[in-house]
């Protein structure tokens, strides 16, 4: 009984057609259950996450007629009237296989190496594990797709740095200070990237927050999303003492902080050590500051940069993977020769 | 050595613990021939060149062995032992195991207790300068925003300044006390104001002054970071090229 994969990600997909067809965790188990009972399959998994809806299942029907049978079910449950194309992709083995182990090491998300989906994809398995939807051959078949995940992360270098600027901000923080739990930051201007990389901090152990912005309501709303406070803008150059990270994101068209500025507020800090983060265009902070004595100002170009350089160690990586992934779907494939001469039988068994 | 050179392709956060292991049971292994050395000689093995240089390594060894207890601080291990094969190969070249000095009546146990806290020092000195450098090697990496300073896997220049900085103050502490030792040492002798220009007291008094100057500067005047590194490698490295001319040159220490 052959294992079929079918669904859409975002790479067929936009994301208007694809939470059309999402799976609220709480109604899985009744999709699965509708599933067995039609006698459509006779194991399935369903991997539901906001950038993919797939359905992993043991078939004793043919994979064309599996297929059907699983598009119309995907259909008639999200009750979709709007004609589907190509944004529905279906594999049997072994690129079913291939797929299943490539989605659990992060080879076919959004962010190529991101270690989120594996962790999804476990939660998915376990749900359905639960419920009995599961039988041998997924359960084989899943078991190996964690295994080839671990050693992908452990033997590879597809998983390694940051690829985006809030977390190669938060690995920058952390090659300069011993602990990032000592560590107050400030945010001064209000945006996207500052807001996301000063989350990045705290979820990293960072102690506080300081906002400012010149619209203060601005600061206190961005401030109580953080848990964090809020100060007047014209402030916060007093504050500045205390403060090891500053992430600068201001729409000022002239620098906000000049060497002029910093020198008597660094000899106020003892010259601690002081990270700051420049992620505005038109640049706030005078790169002249990075020659100052444990100054390190990154722009958002050196950011990019760094994180780019990540995304093509991993994008090296990617061949070595594939090679690792074909391997180990063979391995389950190859059939087995029972002894004493009787007939072989697959190594990825049924029950 | 060579399991250093593991952990500088692999990275310094994974398996710190054997290249410790096996520095410790080196040191159990040097140790033991030191003592030894001791016992056949009746006295501190530190009256040569020779005993001088490994009686340093030693240092440096118990210095990390302690400073090493600290699991975030174990990477040095892999810095240092570079370095001490380095000053190992030094002490096996020919004739730094020559014969030693006419000793001059000093109270033997003192004058061993003076050798090996001076020793000591220079070990917690020489271990400080290893992180001094390492510290240099980050700080440049994140100054002109190399991603080597990601991949490197060095630890924060924060706690690197910092291991620095309670070496060398360690490293002043033994210093001083182990001066302090050698003067009245030297008090017990019969002519002790014949040496009051010995190049080597001279020269050790001067190197006090270094690491007192280097300890003022940072805490006093807050001057940390690359200034502090480049002075406690500075400072090493004067120590290094010049201690064993001055051993040399010394009728107090080399009689």
């Amino acid at each position: 009984m052959p294992l079929v994969v079918i669904g859409l990600s975002h790479h067929s997909s936009p994301v208007t057609v694809r939470e059309r067809f999402a799976f609220a965790e709480a109604r899985v188990p009744d999709a699965l259950e509708v599933l067995r009972t039609s006698h459509i399959v006779e194991e399935a998994v369903i991997l539901s996450t906001c950038n993919r809806v797939e359905i992993y299942a043991v078939t004793s029907l043919a994979p064309p007629a599996a297929f059907d049978s699983l598009r119309h079910f995907l259909v008639t449950c999200h009750d979709y009237r709007d004609p589907i194309t190509d944004e529905i992709y279906s594999f049997s083995e072994p690129q079913s296989l291939h797929h299943l182990f490539k989605v659990a090491c992060g080879l076919d998300s959004m962010v190529l190496g991101e270690t989120e989906i594996l962790g999804q994809l476990k939660k998915a398995y376990e749900l359905a594990l639960q419920h009995g939807h599961t039988g041998g051959r997924l359960n084989k078949a899943f078991q190996r797709a964690f295994n080839v995940a671990k050693q992908i992360r452990t033997e590879t270098n597809i998983q390694r740095g940051s690829v985006s600027i809030g977390s190669v901000a938060v690995e920058l923080a952390e090659k300069i200070f011993s602990r990032l739990a000592d560590r107050d930051v400030m945010v001064i201007g209000a945006g996207d990237t500052s807001e996301k990389t000063a989350r990045a901090l705290l979820s990293r152990g960072a102690r506080s927050i300081l906002v400012t912005n010149r619209s203060y309501d601005k600061a206190v709303a961005l401030a109580k999303d953080l848990g964090g406070r809020a100060i007047q803008f014209d402030e916060w150059t007093q504050e500045f003492q205390n403060i090891d990270i500053v992430i600068s994101s201001t729409s000022a068209p002239h620098y906000i902080l000049d060497r002029a500025k910093l020198e008597p507020v660094m000899k106020m800090r003892r010259n601690r050590p002081l990270l700051l983060v420049d992620i505005a265009v038109p640049r706030d902070i005078e790169p002249e500051i990075n020659f100052m004595e444990n100054v390190f100002l990154y722009n958002i170009d050196d950011l990019q940069s760094i994180a780019e350089d990540y995304l093509k160690q991993r994008q090296q990586e990617v061949a070595r993977c594939e090679q690792i992934i074909r391997e180990k779907a063979a391995g389950l494939l190859a059939p087995v020769p029972r002894p004493q001469g009787g007939q072989a039988r697959p190594a990825f068994g049924g029950r | 050595m060579v399991y250093s050179l593991f952990l500088w392709r692999k990275g310094f956060r994974r398996d710190d613990y054997v290249n410790y292991s096996i520095l410790l049971a080196a040191f159990g292994l040097h140790t033991t021939a030191m003592v030894l050395r001791g016992f056949s000689l009746n006295h501190c093995p530190v009256t040569n060149l020779y005993e001088a240089t490994t009686f340093a390594m030693w240092s440096i060894v118990a210095v990390y062995l302690v400073v090493g207890l600290w699991p975030r601080l174990r990477f040095l291990g892999a810095f240092a032992s570079p370095v001490l094969f380095g000053i190992g190969v030094f002490a096996l070249m020919p004739n730094l195991d020559a014969g030693r000095g006419a000793r001059l009546g000093a109270p033997l146990a003192w004058t061993s207790v003076h050798a090996a806290l001076m020793a000591l020092s220079y070990g917690a000195f020489g271990l400080s300068s290893i992180a001094a450098l390492m510290y240099l090697t980050q700080e440049h990496n994140l100054k002109l925003h190399k991603i080597k300073a990601l991949f490197a896997l060095l630890p924060p220049i924060q706690r690197l300044e910092f291991v620095v900085g309670r070496l060398l103050v360690s490293g002043f502490i033994l210093l001083t006390i182990g001066l302090v030792i050698g003067a009245y040492d030297l008090t017990r002798l019969d002519h002790p104001h014949a040496y009051r220009g010995d190049p080597k007291i001279v020269w050790s008094g001067l190197v006090w002054l270094i690491y007192l100057g280097l300890i003022v500067m940072r805490w006093k005047f807050a001057q940390g970071g690359r200034r502090f590194a480049l002075g406690a490698i500075g400072s090493f490295a004067f120590v290094l090229l010049t201690f064993w001319g001055t051993n040399v040159l010394s009728p107090l220490h080399n009689p």
